[in-house]
């Protein structure tokens, strides 16, 4: 069943294919440019004074021009029998075969025999040359030539004279405006015409091929290039498929190891208290240890389980009056026994009074400004400094609104500025190798980034590679709403582009 | 193939597939120089303005059967440049039997090999099946220094079913075979599928004949073959 759906489907492709045109045969008038032939045929016919016609093989005129018999013809049209005579005169050169029968012979004249050319003529006296079309061996159509009368013609035959009613001194008035050639002379003309045509039909043919080719090969481009596209879009909702699907992983595997892990610790730190009985010196060490390392594992785990909620676009932020200044204030005490002990100097700058508010989820905003300082710390070494520095609530070019200018400041080791969009991903370490000196998931930045968005701020980092760097995170006095009318960190766009507009 | 019962017509298609610069239009040039002008029509050249940058090419060889069939073998080459996939594809659907220009200098492998793959999905993509449409590889270039050995050549022929051809087309060695080889494998399969010889009265002997006989052989080993005939061609053509 399914292979026979299959292959169904790939018949249909192939049908919904059109025919090119290489494999379609040309018609005389695909391959010539109408208006230009008929001015060529014009100008013939007038050069040598005879009437042409060129005709496809269905019967189509592709040119008609009269030059000099119309009168006489319509003279003679006028009598019932000539009217009779003249049709049947006239089908046998525009539909008869296009060979030396039916009345025709071929015709006198240089190249005349080459070119297939037959005599075929008129009851009147006057005379048609016929020449085929022939294009790599096909006949694509016919030129007619004339009528003209023969130069040898003395008089006119019985088959006008005796329709009744004719006025023959009329007729031989009409018929002197009639051009009188040798059919030689006629036959020649109409050999260099031929030649003309091949030339038309061959420079035709070519455009004609050529830009239907073109045109062709455009459309089958085009089909390739759409069907990449629909199977560029199946891989990219696929892929956004699974990341949903790896964020929610996190945050329930996240979640479960929380818990155990909490009761770790807080059964480590009960029996550290003695709550167990008293431990001697060395127990009290292993124990502490395992408090330790333990509340660094929460923390790392918590890091993963804040940003894969952001990222599955399940943060919420709680949004309140916030004083940045207390904020900053606490961030930095909570780091300042880290700096401490490893010999960094920590400086707060706080613009004086009036108190600086904005409205943020406060909690969010110290573990912005935390994330900050403890990179700043961790890359500084002994004896370096780290600076924060707030500045008044002033106009904010990147915002275009009023809000407030954070920066940490730090005279570590600096970044290369071909890390710095990087270094905002997540699990992205600048020094990516197993023997790194400094720990960490990779998760404080992106977190940070993730963050400051979702308050309708922007982060920068600003950096000199072996001097230091310094982080800018700027934030709006009043957060834009979001959609929902509450307040939500934005899950970082896993691809450049624009989000939708409608 | 386009056969039309009714205006009692046969149309052939055979493509000279291949890289870029390898040969495809100088072959066609040479048929067209050696063919008499009653069998053939123009060579039909569309460049890009690039002049390097072919787009295709076309040479129409037609005659009449003796059973008054009208048989018209129209040979195609496809632009080599890796850009024009879209043309190669359309060039190359419907054909009958397709002719592989390979360069013979051995650090053109890659692109070779490249383009017979290219071939083989472009094949696929116009439902043409590789088991059935006959395809005949000319090694040319053979003159150039790295080009692989007549030994190579052979060996290169007996690892795959495809009659193979050396050719130095641009002298003008081996063009005339490469397209015997192909017209006759074109007859072969067409006459399998269509009884050629069964329906339209149109035996192998006829169809090769038809076409070399009006063909400047001198100097190759067709000339025993169709020779007697050929020169009566040449003298016919007043040259």
């Amino acid at each position: 069943m399914n292979g026979a759906s299959g292959n169904g489907a790939s018949d249909g492709v192939g049908a919904s294919r059109r025919e090119s045109v290489l494999q379609r045969r040309l018609s005389l008038a695909d391959m010539l440019d109408l208006p230009s032939f008929v001015e060529v045929v014009r100008s013939f016919s007038e050069l040598y004074r005879v009437g042409i016609k060129v005709m496809d093989t269905a019967g189509d005129k592709l040119a008609d021009v009269k030059v000099g018999h119309g009168d006489f013809c319509s003279y003679v049209f006028g009598f019932p029998e000539g009217r009779s005579r003249c049709t049947a005169t006239v089908a046998r050169v525009k539909d008869g075969p296009v060979a030396p029968v039916q009345s025709a012979r071929p015709a006198r004249g240089d190249g005349a025999e080459a070119a297939g050319i037959i005599a075929l003529p008129c009851f009147t006296g006057l005379r048609y040359l016929v020449m085929p079309v022939r294009w790599e061996g096909d006949t694509l159509g016919r030129v007619i030539l004339g009528p003209f009368t023969p130069e040898e013609l003395a008089d006119f035959p019985p088959s006008l004279t005796d329709i009744s009613g004719v006025d023959l001194s009329r007729a031989h008035e009409l018929v002197g405006r009639v051009r009188r050639v040798p059919e030689r002379t006629a036959a020649q003309v109409l050999v260099h015409f031929g030649q003309v045509l091949a030339a038309l039909v061959a420079s035709g043919q070519r455009a004609f091929l050529a830009t239907q080719l073109h045109i062709e090969a455009m459309l089958e481009t085009h089909r390739d290039l759409e069907a990449n596209n629909a199977r560029l879009a199946q891989a990219n909702t696929r892929l956004k498929e699974l990341d949903r699907l790896k964020s929610t992983f996190l945050g329930t595997v996240s979640h479960e190891l929380r818990t155990p892990l909490a009761s770790i610790i807080g059964y480590s730190e009960m029996l550290a208290e003695g709550l167990a009985g008293a431990l001697n010196p060395e127990q009290l060490l292993y124990v502490r240890t395992i408090v330790e390392k333990g509340e660094s594992l929460l923390n790392l785990i918590s890091s993963i389980l804040d940003l894969s909620q952001i990222e599955a676009g399940r943060l919420r932020l709680v949004m309140g009056p916030v004083d940045l200044g207390s904020v900053i204030q606490t961030a930095v005490s909570s780091v300042a026994p880290q700096a401490q002990r490893k010999g960094v100097e920590l400086e707060v700058r706080l613009p004086p009074l009036p108190q600086p508010r904005l409205a943020a989820d406060a909690d969010k905003l110290r573990q912005v400004v935390v994330n900050l300082l403890a990179n700043a710390v961790k890359f500084t070494s002994s004896g370096g400094r780290v600076s924060v520095v707030m500045s008044e609530a002033t106009a904010q070019k990147e915002l275009a609104a009023q809000g407030y200018r954070v920066s940490v400041e730090d005279t570590g080791m600096g970044i290369r500025a071909d890390q710095f969009e990087n270094i905002f991903q997540s699990f992205y370490q600048v020094d990516g190798s197993s023997t790194r000196e400094h720990g960490g998931a990779g998760l404080g930045l992106a977190i940070v980034k993730s963050l400051v968005e979702g308050h309708g701020g922007r982060v920068s980092v600003e950096s000199e590679f072996g001097r230091g760097s310094r982080f800018t995170v700027v934030l709006p006095l009043q957060p834009p709403l979001s959609e929902h009318g509450g307040f939500s960190a934005l899950a970082p766009m896993p691809s450049p582009g624009g989000q939708d507009r409608f | 193939m386009q056969l039309n019962h009714a205006q009692r017509e046969l149309t052939l298609k055979i493509v000279y597939y291949g890289p870029g610069l390898s040969g495809k239009t100088t072959n066609l040039r040479h048929l067209h120089a050696k063919a008499s002008p009653e069998v053939r029509g123009r060579l039909l050249t569309v460049e890009t303005h690039d002049d390097r940058t072919l787009f295709f090419d076309l040479l129409p060889v037609f005659f009449s059967t003796s059973s008054g069939f009208k048989v018209k073998v129209k040979l195609f080459t496809v632009p080599g440049q890796v850009i024009h996939n879209a043309t190669r594809r359309i060039v190359l659907q419907g054909a009958d039997a397709v002719v592989f220009i390979a360069d013979s200098r051995r650090g053109a492998t890659a692109d070779n090999n490249a383009y017979w793959r290219n071939l083989q999905e472009n094949m696929k993509e116009n439902n043409l099946d590789p088991s059935q449409v006959p395809v005949v590889i000319q090694f040319n270039k053979k003159d150039l220094p790295d080009a692989r050995t007549d030994a190579e050549i052979e060996e290169s022929r007996r690892r795959g079913g495809e009659a193979v051809v050396g050719a130095v087309a641009l002298r003008g060695e081996g063009v005339l075979e490469t397209f015997h080889a192909v017209a006759q494998a074109a007859y072969r399969r067409l006459d399998m599928r269509a009884h050629l010889a069964r329906n339209l009265g149109l035996t192998e002997a006829e169809f090769l004949g038809q076409i070399f006989r009006r063909m400047d052989l001198t100097g190759t080993a067709l000339a025993a073959m169709y020779g007697r005939a050929a020169g009566e061609a040449r003298s016919g053509d007043g040259r």
